[in-house]
């Protein structure tokens, strides 16, 4: 018994629960408000009954249509530790899909950590393939080395061909994507 | 920096350089190079708006600010300048200030559509919604295009927010906003998504629902693509304002059975019972032949029992026992993690009778195997163990461990920490970013022990539960409910010192500083830790500092992207930040340490308050709107409702917060109104002494003292409810032992004491023989309460007692009290001294002039010299007992500490060995840093023998 709905600012407050996880960024608050004033329709936040935040989905449109690059992005995706294995995070993609259907997006990208098989693995069964690896796109702070992060992707309806999801042959560096 | 305006003007290539030194932070170079560049071009002003923000990046406000005049002064009207003078000004915090720039520009060059937009974004920053709406229009007239136009609208819309008066905005603001829009209905001429919501949220507004249904339903609404279900959702909310109750449970239906997930969205939607019950009960049929069973139809059923029961039907629709029906649930889904959560809502179905019975029928149907007759039945998979965990959860929240005497809570510790390792086995393969699955059964063992040491104080209670969560924290180094409850312990415990690194592995930052910055900046100060507290404050302070500005430029965004809903959305939230509680502590107590530690040591009392800009009068605490904004519920927990945390425990804690930190507030306002009272201070013979001197500043004094005595009755009068917040809720302010240590009175009557001090001082030596005698008995009271306030400051931190540690962890609290009063003694003593001084010298002179040798002094230097040299004494004393502390820390060998506790495990010795280190280690960090400070306060004390 879940309630889906646009997440507000006061939502930051109370969203402790999702973020004190390792893999869970804490943004700034600009970044947020930029989300929310761009792309109010791509964050969506699930409640439990008794008020709790379950998990939330961050996210955008962007790219250019002429060349086809026109997409939806996923920036964010978290479920709190006790709310795991409900399929949420499946739920939560598929809003997203929808919407970027609806906006004629080409097809849906996101950011992995490579290490984080947890997450590789549910993309895989939503129905994404890794596209191309960044490299060492994720900046590590205690001195360990940079993350590889995996750029995977879903085409949508738009996409007949499926020509935005053929695998890159070579990895990129962070500085060589858009 | 931002765009730099048309590459042909050969005036950009000139400046390129200075905005190359910027952006690269050589602001030095940047100086330089507009210096030279203003030798040979005089009138580049842009050259000396760059110049300016070179120098107030380098820290020189006053030059920038002049500099930044000079140009504005001249009405200037390229871009170059325009856009420099901006990012200046919101640097300086200056944000009205580009009001005044554009409207200058938009005089000089009406038709602008470029500085009329740059004209209502700068009062979009700055909230003047009027001008705004004015903007908005002329920007219309001079390009029509619709955003133009709606942001006037919108502007409208903010004027009615922000009305004081509500009738006004509805009978004017909102209207005219309607009738705006209407206008351009009319005309045909609405094109975007964002001019429709705008529409709706001004009916909505005006409560005009059948209007807004009528729009959304109608051919405008059609522009609603945007968010999933835009239309349907505004269409319900409208049906349900009208009362309209089939159209809404038509809706509703449909909505519900759209979505494949079967999820039942319960809201305020007005079923008629029986179809309520009919509808669920398909569903729940339809989920029985689905391969996986989805939660929601047979959750709606129990809710529906629920608010069934609330309006005082019983069980005349026949929807089952909710017992029988949670006992299926559990089946059914027990093996979710999020079963406990799911059901604890409804737990007060049960007659309390029966919950003993509820919890063996829940575990009659885990499949659990034990090795032996005598021996713990384990789980053989994690869904076994994920469905025992639910019950154990289930148990604490029905009270029955709460119920259960000593020895039976001991014997249930030991089980759940069996069971807790034994589950480990299943998360071999866990990352060291997953939980283990077994987790909470150290956790909940540790909520046991938590109850054994605060409910029946079983000293020993504590260490296990420090014990278990590092050993917890070894298997799972990413739980963070272990590292807050770690935190919690610690700090209840006087031990900061392993909290900074537990909360630094948290990685909180941003909006968290705000929501659990609590946990760190309640603890590090008042246990001594001052280079720890300052860093967090610092922390906390620069987020939001950060907030006004970061705010604004989105509320600017959400006009140019037409997302209006969000505009006062942001404004409210950029309020809540401003007034949050615990900006508020953090600006007070950074600024309270920094005098703690600087002023009068590294530099004068006076110059310290001067650099923090702050003056007795003032008062920038929003006490009537400040929010609490601290995450209270961050830590798990499983007890019973009347154990939880309430309503009521966080509107007293809130209360308790704002009487301590109006008494804080007030202490500080105080102690900087000390140099203001000096003579040496006073700039000779200006006019400001004359019409608004010294005689109002002891008058501002006055009121503050009697202010702060009133806070500290309300404080008193709020402790005298004796309120115990849960052990995991809101942790209690040093207002308690601030009035039972004796600090409390120490420093109010030092402040009396200034007051006599003044009065002394306007009176002169002569004919005050009575204010000399108070000020001696004041001096002689002082001292008697000092060491009192010393003696409760003597004793052991911590000592081995019958096999066991014992820690008394509120004597450094009331060392770091004494520390804080001692500082304020020193400032107002040498306010004291420089009355005294010139008093002395005057004499002096006299006696050499009339060679006499029987000019008597009078009593009050002797009380003086006598009351100094007492505190001397006094803190040399304390200086001497804190070494004495630190010597028995060093020489405290806790390994030899043989513990009764003989059934711990080698594995849990381990542990309690590193904890015991831990605590001992942070207190000899305590006292260390603690005897510093004093050391260098006593060094001052010497400086005072007039």
């Amino acid at each position: 018994m879940t309630s889906l709905r646009a997440f507000t600012c006061d939502d930051l407050f109370r969203f402790n629960n999702i973020n004190l996880d390792p893999l869970t960024e804490t943004y700034g608050i600009p970044f947020y408000l930029q989300y929310l004033a761009h792309w109010p329709e791509y964050f969506i936040v699930a409640e439990a009954p008794g008020g709790e935040l379950m998990g939330y989905i961050m996210g955008k449109a962007e790219g250019s249509v002429a060349r086809e690059e026109w997409h939806g992005h996923v920036t964010a995706l978290s479920v709190a530790p006790e709310f795991r294995r409900l399929g949420l995070a499946a739920k939560l993609m598929e809003l997203l899909e929808e919407i970027s259907e609806k906006k004629g997006g080409f097809f849906v990208d996101l950011f992995v950590r490579v290490s984080n098989q947890v997450a590789v693995n549910m993309y895989k069964q939503l129905g994404y393939s890794v596209y191309r690896t960044v490299l060492e796109y994720y900046s590590a702070s205690n001195g360990e080395p940079d993350e590889d992060a995996y750029d995977m992707r879903k085409a949508l309806s738009r996409d007949t061909e499926k020509k935005s999801i053929i695998p890159l042959p070579h990895p990129v560096r962070p500085e060589d994507i858009e | 920096m931002a765009a730099r305006g048309h590459v042909q003007d050969p005036n950009d290539r000139r400046l390129r350089p200075i905005y190359d030194y910027l952006d690269n932070g050589n602001n030095k170079m940047a100086i330089q190079q507009a210096d030279k560049l203003l030798k040979k071009h005089k009138d580049l002003h842009c050259a000396k708006v760059l110049k300016a923000i070179g120098l107030q990046r380098t820290g020189k406000q006053d030059e920038a600010y002049a500099l930044a005049q000079e140009v504005a002064a001249l009405e200037p009207t390229d871009d170059n300048s325009l856009q420099a003078l901006t990012i200046l000004y919101r640097e300086m915090h200056r944000p009205e200030l580009v009001t005044k720039l554009y409207e200058a520009a938009v005089k000089k060059v009406p038709n602008s559509e470029e500085y009329h937009s740059h004209l209502f974004m700068a009062y979009a920053r700055v909230g003047e919604y009027k001008k705004m709406q004015q903007a908005g229009m002329a920007l219309y007239k001079i390009v029509p295009k619709n955003p133009y136009y709606f942001w006037s609208v919108m502007s409208l819309i903010m004027q009615s927010i922000s009305a004081q008066d509500e009738n006004l905005s509805k009978t004017m603001f909102l209207p005219l906003a309607e009738r705006m829009v209407e206008k351009m209905v009319k005309e045909d001429k609405i094109e975007a998504e964002a001019e429709v919501e705008l529409y709706y949220m001004i009916l909505e507004r005006l409560e005009k629902y059948q209007e807004a249904l009528d729009v959304v339903r109608g051919k405008l609404g059609e522009k609603l693509t945007s968010e999933l279900q835009s239309r349907e959702n505004k269409c319900m909310a409208m049906y349900k304002k009208l009362c309209r109750w089939p159209e809404c449970n038509a809706l509703s239906r449909r909505l519900l059975l759209k979505k494949a997930e079967g999820k039942i969205l319960a809201g305020e939607v007005h079923y008629s019972i029986e179809q309520a019950v009919k509808f669920i009960e398909e569903r729940i049929t339809e989920e029985s032949k689905s391969a996986r069973p989805l939660r929601g139809p047979y959750l709606a059923k129990l809710e529906l029992i629920r608010r069934l029961r609330c309006r005082g039907c019983n069980d005349e629709y026949k929807l089952g026992d909710p017992e029988e029906l949670m006992f299926q649930y559990f089946k059914k889904f027990g093996d979710k993690p999020c079963c406990f959560t799911d059901l604890k809502v409804f737990v007060d179905l049960l007659p309390s009778s029966q919950y003993t019975k509820f919890i063996s029928q829940l575990l009659e149907v885990i499949p659990l195997s034990a090795a032996a007759e005598s021996e713990v039945a384990l789980p053989a998979d994690i869904k076994a163990l994920q469905q025992h965990l639910c019950v154990v959860q289930l148990t604490r929240l029905l009270g029955i461990y709460h119920a259960m005497d000593k020895k039976e809570k001991l014997t249930a510790v030991r089980e759940l920490m069996l069971r807790y390792r034994h589950g480990l086995e299943f998360g071999k393969t866990c990352l060291k970013t997953e939980l283990q699955f077994s987790d909470y059964y150290c956790l909940l063992a540790v909520h046991l022990l938590l109850d054994l040491w605060l409910e029946e104080g079983e000293e020993t209670a504590v260490w296990q539960c420090l014990t278990f969560l590092e050993e917890g924290l070894s298997h799972s180094p990413s739980n963070a409910q272990f590292k807050l409850l770690l935190i919690r312990i610690y700090c209840r415990l006087g031990a900061f010192e392993p909290v900074a690194e537990l909360y630094s592995s948290l990685d909180a930052k941003h909006i968290q500083h705000d929501t659990i910055g609590y946990l760190l900046t309640r603890y590090a100060e008042s246990l001594g830790h001052y280079a720890a507290a300052s860093q967090s404050c610092n922390f906390a302070l620069r987020f939001f500092h950060s907030n006004q500005k970061d705010t604004s430029e989105y509320i600017i965004q959400a006009y140019k992207y037409g997302a209006f809903e969000k505009i006062p959305e942001f404004i409210a939230f950029r309020n809540r930040l401003n007034s949050s509680l615990h900006f508020a502590q953090v600006r007070t107590e950074r600024m309270l340490l920094d005098l703690l530690l600087e002023a009068n040591i590294s530099t004068s009392l006076e110059e310290s308050i001067k650099s923090m800009s702050l003056s007795p009068e003032e008062d920038d605490i929003p006490w009537k709107d400040l929010r609490d904004n601290r995450d209270l519920t961050v830590l798990f927990n499983w007890d019973p409702k009347d154990r939880d945390i309430s309503e009521e425990h966080r509107k007293l804690s809130l209360e308790e917060e704002t009487v301590w930190l109006r008494i804080r507030s007030l202490t500080l306002r105080l102690v900087s109104g000390l140099p203001t009272l000096s003579h040496a201070i006073q700039p000779k013979n200006s006019e400001k002494t004359a019409e608004n001197g010294v005689s109002s500043k002891i008058d501002t004094i006055r009121s503050l003292l009697q202010q702060l005595e009133a806070a500290v009755d309300s404080g008193k009068k709020f402790l005298e409810q004796k309120i115990q917040y849960p052990v995991l809720g809101p942790p209690p302010t040093r207002m308690a032992g601030f009035f039972s240590n004796g600090s409390c009175q120490c420093q109010t009557s030092l402040f009396y004491l200034v007051s006599d001090i003044y009065e002394l001082d306007t009176n002169g030596l002569e004919d005050s023989a009575e204010i000399q005698e108070r000020i001696g008995n004041s001096f002689k009271s002082l001292i008697e309460r000092l060491t009192d306030l010393f003696n409760k400051c003597k004793g052991d931190l911590i000592e081995v007692r019958d096999g066991t540690l014992k820690t008394q962890p509120n004597l450094l609290e009331n060392l770091v009290f004494f520390v804080e009063t001692i500082s304020i003694t020193l400032w107002v003593s040498s306010y004291c001294d420089s009355v005294l001084r010139p008093f002395k010298s005057n004499l002096q002179k006299k006696k050499k002039k009339k060679k006499e040798s029987s000019v008597a002094m009078p009593p009050v230097f002797t009380h003086f010299l006598d009351y100094v040299t007492e505190l001397q004494t006094l803190t040399s004393n304390v200086i001497d007992h804190i070494k004495g502390l630190e010597i028995i820390l060093t020489a405290l060998k806790l390994e030899e500490l043989s513990l009764k506790d003989t059934l711990l495990l080698q594995e849990e010795k381990k542990f309690t060995k590193t904890v015991q280190g831990k605590v001992q280690s942070s207190y000899h960090h305590s006292v260390q840093e603690i005897g510093e400070l004093l050391k260098k306060r006593l060094d001052t004390i010497k400086k005072l023998k007039i």
